[in-house]
């Protein structure tokens, strides 16, 4: 199998994961899915990969920049390598979704931030992180006061 | 509904500012959110070496950063202002809503420009910096639009425990910022006075401009009128909510002095720029 038809797929599942992350409406069950799903089978997907092919690449390993960038020479292994990013970033992005939910963010603030974390991953937690800050009391407050008038 | 219940809340939990009323806490995130674009602007501002008009590319993002959560917070903050009726209506939601997303939108593409050491504001190299740049044109105009609806807002609220002063300088604050920045702006981007920029002659680089600001020290430079023209939304808030403590029963007129001496300085420092010379006295 030709390792760009796997870099091809894994990323297409992805890609799916986070449409549906930044898109459709929140359900807790299509949170699940895509958890569980997408990226259980990226998961998967990486785990057998390194299994293969990790140990195979001679002067390979995580203990310098040279080693790391050895690994890197291997292409199932940059194609696990990536696949990493994509499976990590994804799990990330519907904890966001769910945690910016918590603080009452509007979808359409959420939006920007997912396609951050979608792009370049540690750039949108940071803005989640941020917006977190700010928690929601009023989403319950409000109803309550509303109640009372 | 409730949109009859005109100032129930209690007041204790309006004042609370880590949890904030609805409308405060859409803008109050969004800012939070641009501070989390500045943190590592500056990182990246001690670590690249590029420039951009003689200064470091990030300065702009930064500048961007700073001066739009200025606003989200102003925007916020003077939410109180308006009463429920206006609180719990959805065209105001909207337009924090708008505002906010306009905001990051804004940061979110200088940012990106800045990473890829482009021009942001009066790029037309590409067609799709073109396209972008009269998208931020549609968001800086959506930011005016929505703090003026804002202040219209204020000014017909009928809000108990809200200062005359506080009030009257929150509505017009914002309105009035909100026409000369228009206004000021518009110019500036049109390039009806000197093409695309912002300097009126002199030199077009921001290395020898004023400290912080970059103004122009040789030459016209319309930033300055923008600069004084929106901080209308900060200022006559402040000298309202000042006039209520100490001048009481005078606020109104307080409000209406400060505005018109700020808006003779926005007049004053455009024709300065508009005739080519650098800010002075």
């Amino acid at each position: 199998m030709s390792w760009n038809i796997l870099f091809g797929l894994a990323s297409d599942l992805a890609l799916a994961g986070w449409v549906a992350v930044v898109f459709l409406p929140r359900r807790a069950w299509l949170n699940q899915l895509i958890r569980i799903g997408a990226v259980g089978v990226l998961s998967v997907l990486y785990s057998s990969l390194v299994f293969v092919y990790f140990f195979r690449v001679k002067g390979g390993g995580f203990d310098s920049l040279a080693a790391v960038r050895t690994l890197f020479e291997s292409d199932p292994v940059l194609v696990a390598g990536w696949i990493h990013y994509l499976a990590f970033d994804l799990f990330i992005g519907v904890w966001i979704a769910e945690r910016l939910d918590g603080v009452g963010l509007s979808r359409f603030l959420q939006a920007p931030i997912l396609a951050a974390t979608f792009m370049f991953g540690p750039l949108g937690l940071l803005l989640a992180l941020a917006a977190g800050l700010i928690p929601a009391r009023d989403a319950r407050n409000d109803s309550i006061s509303k109640r009372h008038a | 509904m409730i949109a009859v219940a005109t100032g129930v809340t209690p007041s204790k939990v309006e004042l609370s500012v880590l949890t904030p009323p609805a409308l405060q806490r859409i803008a109050f995130q969004a800012a939070a959110i641009l501070m989390g674009f500045a943190l590592p602007t500056i990182a990246a501002m001690m670590m690249d070496d590029r420039l951009l008009n003689g200064v470091s590319v990030w300065d702009k993002p930064l500048k961007f950063e700073v001066s739009l959560t200025v606003h989200l917070l102003t925007i916020g903050f003077l939410s109180r202002a308006l009463d429920a009726a206006r609180t719990a209506s959805r065209l105001v939601r909207i337009v924090y809503v708008t505002s906010a997303v306009s905001a990051i939108g804004e940061v979110a593409y200088i940012v990106l420009q800045a990473a890829r050491g482009r021009q942001s504001h009066f790029n037309f190299d590409t067609p799709l910096e073109s396209i972008m740049y009269g998208m931020m044109g549609v968001g800086a105009t959506a930011l005016v639009v929505c703090a003026f609806i804002i202040g219209l807002g204020i000014l017909k609220s009928r809000k108990p425990g809200i200062g005359e002063g506080f009030k009257e300088g929150a509505a017009w604050g914002l309105m009035l910022g909100a026409v000369a920045t228009f206004i000021t702006a518009g110019v500036m981007s049109s390039g009806l006075l000197a093409g695309a920029g912002h300097w009126v002659g002199g030199v077009h680089s921001d290395a020898q401009g004023l400290p912080l600001t970059g103004w122009s020290t040789t030459g016209g430079d319309l930033r300055v009128a923008h600069f004084f023209a929106t901080h209308l939304m900060q200022t006559l808030p402040l000298a309202g909510y000042c006039a209520d403590r100490w001048l009481p029963g005078q606020a109104r007129p307080v409000v209406w002095i400060v505005a018109a001496f700020i808006v003779m300085v926005v007049v004053a420092t455009f024709v300065q720029a508009a005739e080519g010379q650098p800010l002075h006295l």
